[in-house]
């Protein structure tokens, strides 16, 4: 016990850069005034660790204590993994009523209830969230802390955001989260992305989206590129307009910063100068992935410039209309007739 | 599609008009400020993206004297842009009147082989090909500065010289092949 | 293996860090020896010398498991080298437990890692481990820690000549795949000229092709190639991102804090190689090549007077004054980072006036490879340039240049590249005095390389700019004759103009050279100044030019006379001030000094150079036209220079069109002449500037005219002009002395 304890403490502060350690052992509130102050933050790493490692011994610090000190770190860096975005579908009559408590106990009782030996740990967070952490482990396995698994989910609000949830686990966690909010099924959102406030943003439409209007819009962007009397802009009039369908396409203001987009092809391959692809029966499959710091910006950027033609295709702007990353295309729906370009990232 | 054409107008008095083409249509904004700062001539600036230039402009257009394509070698499609924007202008232009400006020349990820078809197209056209560091303040003023020296030139401002003689002194050079630098 | 352990190591070390070896070694010794024994009484007790005690005596097959004394001991060092550093002994003692195995393989890791030094490493240690790696079964992983290891200390190992006398048996291991880069890095830091060999090469090649072009062998390569060219043909790519990973990942926190605690005690060149590593990757990226680190070698113990000194290499850090230089000459230690040695004035007379290549060679490669990374493929498009840093950087290197009075081959190589993508405003001054540094250019190339880029530039810039290019030419011109005058042989006219990389140049290959440089500004002056207007700053730096260019027989021995074009002359002729007129007079002075000079040379010498009949009577045109405007009122005289049609000129309704140039009408001495008028006849109330036309005014007007500082005037004039006096009618008339 003892031993997995101090290694989950190692663990933890290895995740954490040094600069960082000092105020989340201070944010945890675990140490004493005197203990914080015996640490010498400025030493290498190592020696902190060895020294926090001492403080776990003398104080006999049990593994909850360690699995608050990962929490608190998590919710507050939580754009270190991959996070996977669900939705909830078909609510029951008091789905909208499900409060903190409520949750708390029913997810609890309903994971207690599939896995023998499992370790949950939940915290509600300032905006409505309530992050989860599961240490998964199973009939014959104490629950390995090693690997855990975070959840969040906005109560009132059928997405959960999830972290390293192997498929093993899968059913179960969504098993129980069904149940505890009182909804019938869950289905993948096809979003992810490494950072949580954007995907969440992205899926629950909290940026700035911009609509089609027929009138042209009264901002003043006009205005701005006649600097001088002597500078004349020959196109002028394309390049307002290009920017307003790009705002269109993929809302206007700053945008959620997505790592990437992924387009699954399973359709015919047409292409005249090729006669042997063209011809075949089965479908043409492939995968086409747009990568980038900061996708969206870039795709707007694109449009904007004039890289990429305008009106943007349903196919790019699809990934902010409908919050999704993760498209499978195929000859049915409409927009899979023109082969997607490959745009340029910034 | 309508030609460009140098002597279909008039100059104006003490005036010199200058059109910069840029396809990212980033850099030529900054070009053109501080181009219009200089007193001693009356400069204007035409901005666009790509030729041809649109009909509706044709006349309050002024009389072009110099027409700069500007070509970010970060990127294929600006090169592109410029190949193709060429084609719609009349051939008096080449007499002298039309130079390339390239910037992000000694970026790490442009390929070699880019520079040197852009120093290729001047050559063949027999225009002068100009550097700059458009990310710099003191960069973006001396291009301004440098066009002006051509654009006074073009502008027939100059006494003594012509904008063909200008150009043949500056005229892009068949690509130099340089061997691979060596470090010894 | 004594058992002092010595801990305060850097204390005693900053004492006797002095390198006065000679004289006092003798009496410091014994105290040395009674402060010696004090502290190992004091140690005796001391837990961390027992612990290296037990490492160092403890059986081959203890076992690990269970035993808690290893435990407590390592864990005792381990605190130690942590918190201060392990003294060199204790380094020893615990890389041979270590890389012996005596206790398995599982300590192993753990041991390197406390391994951080607090001073130095001694060299027979990592010489020791070394054999260790080819004899023991040591784990792949721990192989590669302990290269890492060698690699993060490498600047702490106090000597390097015993690891390079095993350059071989280091060099078998670029076989091992997982070893192989960290070994190529190891080699690269080892590597000098005697170590390239065909075998190594093509061992080299071999692995290339087995697994792909990796940096770390090309970089290995291509420093084969500097010191060898003809043996690695291969062409390397010009483009190669840092070959070299920093592997001091495990250490470099550790070795940071023992530093910095260690900072007031040891002198600060302790390993700075390491810091200076560590800081260019987490915060300047950008210019991480443009960083000099220091001079540093932390060989800080004074050379030991023993026998053993005499094969000892000194480091260039010990060294202080010329005087050492002067007496370690034969066994300096280069640094493992050559830039450094631009930062230090020792190491650049080391520089000029030692004949082994390889320094050099090791310089340039450096410097080639910083100087194309930074400036021809950054990796943000130049943004954020004009920094102190870059600045401060190229300051260096031009001094380093004025210091060692030549360029260096590898700034030459990129200047050639930067100039065809220069904007002709980035770093001007500084590339301008790069510019003038370069050697002599065969006049082959001179045009590719130098001529067609520059004169894009210079018409295309402004008469700023114009002005700088020409000053820069000046200098270049000043320093190739210089560098002729030099070096020029006198018995076979065959000069070897650098020193260093010995590129012969025939007397007429170097003749052409110059012949085409000034040749080439003569073309660039002619249209610049007519671009300009004749712009009076331009025809002055032009003029300066010339005022080089006229003296390259006298002044600096080379059989060669060149004339400015008419573009130049007329526009100095005609200028509207007096002193660009008096110095083209000047000049022409010289011009005739040079040629008589030459001619009676001809006479004298069977093989004296001929100078052709043109030349000589352009010269004499010019003469003939510098008198006939400015003295004998003969402008636009039919047979000169300039012509005009008559009718043309009387069209003109200029009044007595042909005087409109000598020395009382020219615009710029006009002021003079009516001052001077002034002067003569007071009384006069109309002013009549044809009555100094008269003989004897005219002799008081051209003395006034001399007193005035005309210097160049008078000495052409007495040079060049012959007063008639006999004529009564009292018009002085002049004829020109022909130099032919």
């Amino acid at each position: 016990m003892g031993d997995s304890t101090k290694s989950l403490l190692q663990r933890i502060i290895r995740r954490i850069p040094s600069r960082a350690i000092e105020s989340t052992l201070r944010k945890w509130g675990r140490l004493t005034a005197e203990q914080l102050q015996s640490i010498d933050f400025t030493q290498p790493k190592w020696t902190v660790t060895q020294e926090l490692l001492d403080m776990c011994e003398e104080g006999n610090w049990t593994l909850k204590f360690i699995t608050e000190l990962e929490m608190s770190y998590i919710i507050d860096n939580p754009n270190q993994g991959m996070w996977y975005a669900y939705q909830l579908m078909n609510p029951e009559d008091d789905a909208n009523s499900v409060e903190l408590t409520q949750f708390k106990e029913q997810f609890k009782s309903h994971l207690k209830q599939l896995v023998r030996h499992i370790s949950l740990k939940m915290k509600k967070h300032t905006d409505e969230a309530v992050w989860i952490r599961i240490a998964w482990g199973d009939r014959f396995f104490q629950p390995n802390h090693m690997k855990p698994t975070y959840a969040v989910h906005y109560l009132q609000t059928p997405y959960v955001f999830v972290t390293s949830l192997t498929s093993k686990h899968k059913p179960l966690f969504s098993q129980a989260m069904t149940l505890s909010t009182r909804y019938q099924a869950i289905k993948d959102a096809n979003l992810s992305g490494r950072n949580l406030t954007a995907i969440r943003d992205l899926l629950m439409r909290q940026f700035q989206q911009a609509f089609p209007t027929k009138h042209p819009s009264p901002l003043a962007e006009r205005n701005q590129t006649v600097s001088h009397p002597r500078i004349e802009k020959e196109q002028d009039g394309n390049a307002a307009n290009r920017l307003e369908l790009a705002c269109e396409a993929f809302g206007g203001g700053t945008l959620p910063q997505l790592q990437s987009a992924v387009y699954k092809l399973e359709t015919k391959f047409r292409d005249q100068t090729n006669k042997a692809m063209t011809e075949r029966e089965e479908s043409f499959k492939c995968i086409v992935k747009f990568a980038s710091t900061n996708l969206l910006e870039s795709l707007r950027h694109c449009a904007s410039s004039g890289f990429a033609s305008t009106p943007v295709t349903p196919l790019l702007s699809s990934i902010s209309l409908k919050g999704k990353n993760y498209f499978v295309i195929t000859d049915n729906s409409p927009g899979a007739a023109s082969q997607p370009r490959r745009a340029q990232d910034k | 599609m309508s030609l460009l054409k140098p002597f279909s107008k008039l100059p104006g008095i003490n005036s010199a008009n200058i059109l910069l083409v840029e396809f990212e249509e980033t850099f030529q904004q900054s070009l053109a400020d501080a181009l219009v700062e200089e007193t001693a001539v009356t400069v204007n600036v035409r901005l666009a993206k790509s030729l041809p230039l649109p009909k509706e402009n044709e006349e309050n257009r002024p009389r072009i004297d110099l027409v700069v394509f500007i070509i970010n070698l970060t990127t294929e499609l600006s090169f592109q842009s410029a190949e193709a924007s060429l084609k719609c202008l009349d051939s008096g232009f080449f007499l002298g009147k039309v130079c390339f400006m390239v910037t992000n020349a000694r970026n790490a990820s442009v390929p070699t082989e880019r520079l040197d078809s852009v120093r290729k197209l001047a050559a063949s056209l027999h225009c002068p090909l100009l550097f700059a560091e458009d990310q710099t303040p003191a960069g973006v003023t001396n291009a301004a500065e440098r066009l002006l020296t051509i654009l006074k030139v073009t502008a027939g401002l100059v006494p003594m010289t012509t904008a063909l003689y200008l150009s043949n002194l500056t005229r892009c050079t068949v690509p130099p092949d340089i061997d691979q630098p060596t470090f010894d | 293996m004594a058992a002092s352990f010595n801990r305060s190591g850097p204390s005693d070390l900053e004492t006797s860090s002095v390198n006065d070896q000679s004289v006092s070694s003798r009496s410091s010794n014994r105290s040395v020896r009674v402060a010696e024994k004090e502290r190992r009484k004091n140690e005796a007790e001391d837990p961390v010398v027992l612990a290296l005690k037990y490492f160092n005596d403890v059986e081959a097959g203890t076992p690990v498991n269970g035993n808690d004394e290893v435990e407590k001991q390592l864990v005792l060092v381990e605190k130690v080298g942590y918190s201060r550093g392990l003294s060199p002994d204790a380094i020893s003692v615990m890389l041979e437990f270590a890389m012996s195995l005596r206790m398995g393989t599982t300590l192993c890791p753990r041991v390197l890692k406390c391994l951080i030094p607090a001073t130095t490493v001694p060299q027979e240690a990592v010489v020791r481990a070394v054999v260790w790696l080819g004899v023991g079964k040591i784990p792949a992983t721990t192989q590669v820690l302990f290269v890492k290891w060698v690699l993060t200390v490498f600047d702490m190992i106090d000597e390097k000549d015993q690891l390079r006398a095993i350059y071989g048996f280091i060099f078998n291991f670029v076989t091992d795949e997982n070893l192989c880069p960290f070994i190529c890095h190891l080699l690269y830091l080892l590597t000098r000229k005697e170590s390239v060999r065909v075998f190594r090469v093509r061992k080299l090649l071999e692995l290339q092709s087995k697994l792909g072009r990796q940096p770390f062998l090309l970089h290995l390569l291509s420093l084969y190639k500097v010191f060898c060219p003809e043996l690695v043909t291969l062409s390397i790519p010009s483009r190669m991102r840092s070959g070299f990973k920093n592997h001091t990942s495990p250490w470099k926190s550790a070795l940071l804090f023992v530093q910095k605690r260690n900072g007031s005690q040891v002198s600060s060149n302790v390993s700075l190689a390491v810091t200076v590593k560590d800081k260019t990757s987490t915060r300047k990226r950008k210019h991480h090549h443009l960083e000099l680190p220091k001079l540093s070698s932390v060989v800080n113990k004074p050379a030991q007077t023993e026998t053993s000194s005499s094969r000892k290499l000194v480091p260039l850090t010990q060294l202080h004054s010329f005087a050492q230089l002067l007496e370690n000459m034969h066994r300096i230690e280069l640094p493992s980072q050559m830039g450094s040695l631009l930062g230090s004035s020792m190491a650049l007379h080391y520089l000029d006036c030692v004949q082994d290549e390889s320094a050099l060679l090791r310089l340039n490669f450096w410097l080639g490879y910083s100087l194309h990374e930074e400036f021809l493929f950054c990796s943000d498009g130049g943004a954020s340039q004009y920094s102190e840093e870059v600045l401060q950087f190229l300051n260096r290197l031009l001094s380093t240049q004025h210091f060692l009075q030549e360029g260096f081959s590898s700034s030459e190589a990129f200047l050639y590249k930067f100039l065809t993508v220069w904007d002709g405003a980035l770093y001007r001054p500084e590339i301008l005095g790069l510019l003038s540094n370069i050697p002599v250019i065969p006049s082959s190339q001179i045009g590719r390389l130098l001529f067609e880029p520059l004169m894009q530039l210079f018409f295309t810039s402004s008469l700023f700019f114009k002005c700088g290019l020409i000053e820069c030419l000046n200098n270049m011109l000043l320093k190739w004759l210089t560098w002729h005058s030099v070096y020029a042989l006198e018995d076979d006219l065959d000069i070897s103009l650098h020193s260093h990389t010995s590129i012969n140049m025939t007397l007429s290959g170097f003749k052409d050279s110059v012949m085409e440089l000034v040749l080439f500004v003569g073309r660039l002056a002619s249209v610049g100044l007519q671009l300009e207007g004749c712009h009076s700053v331009l025809l002055s730096f032009v003029l300066d030019f010339y005022e080089t260019a006229c003296d390259t027989f006298l002044k600096y021995g080379l059989p060669l006379v060149l004339l400015p074009p008419s573009g130049v002359f007329y526009p100095a002729l005609l200028a509207s001030d007096p002193v660009s007129v008096d110095r083209l007079a000047y000049i022409m002075y010289r011009y005739k000094a040079n040629l008589t000079s030459a001619k009676n040379q001809e006479k004298v010498t069977e093989q004296a150079f001929h100078i052709s009949r043109q030349t000589f009577r352009e010269f004499n045109s010019y003469i003939a036209v510098m008198a006939n405007y400015l003295w004998n009122s003969r402008v636009f005289h039919p047979g000169m220079g300039v012509q005009l049609e008559k009718e043309l000129l009387l069209k003109s309704n200029v009044p007595e069109y042909w005087t409109s140039f000598d020395l009382i009408h020219h615009p710029a001495f006009m002021s003079y002449a009516i001052d001077f008028h002034r002067k003569c006849w007071p009384g006069r109330k109309d002013m009549d500037l044809n009555s100094i036309k008269l003989s004897k005014p005219w002799g008081w007007y051209l003395e006034y005219l001399f007193t005035q500082g005309f210097d160049g005037l008078k000495l052409f004039f007495q040079g060049n002009v012959r007063q008639q006096k006999a004529q009564g009618d009292g018009q002085g008339d002049s004829t020109p002395t022909q130099a032919r």
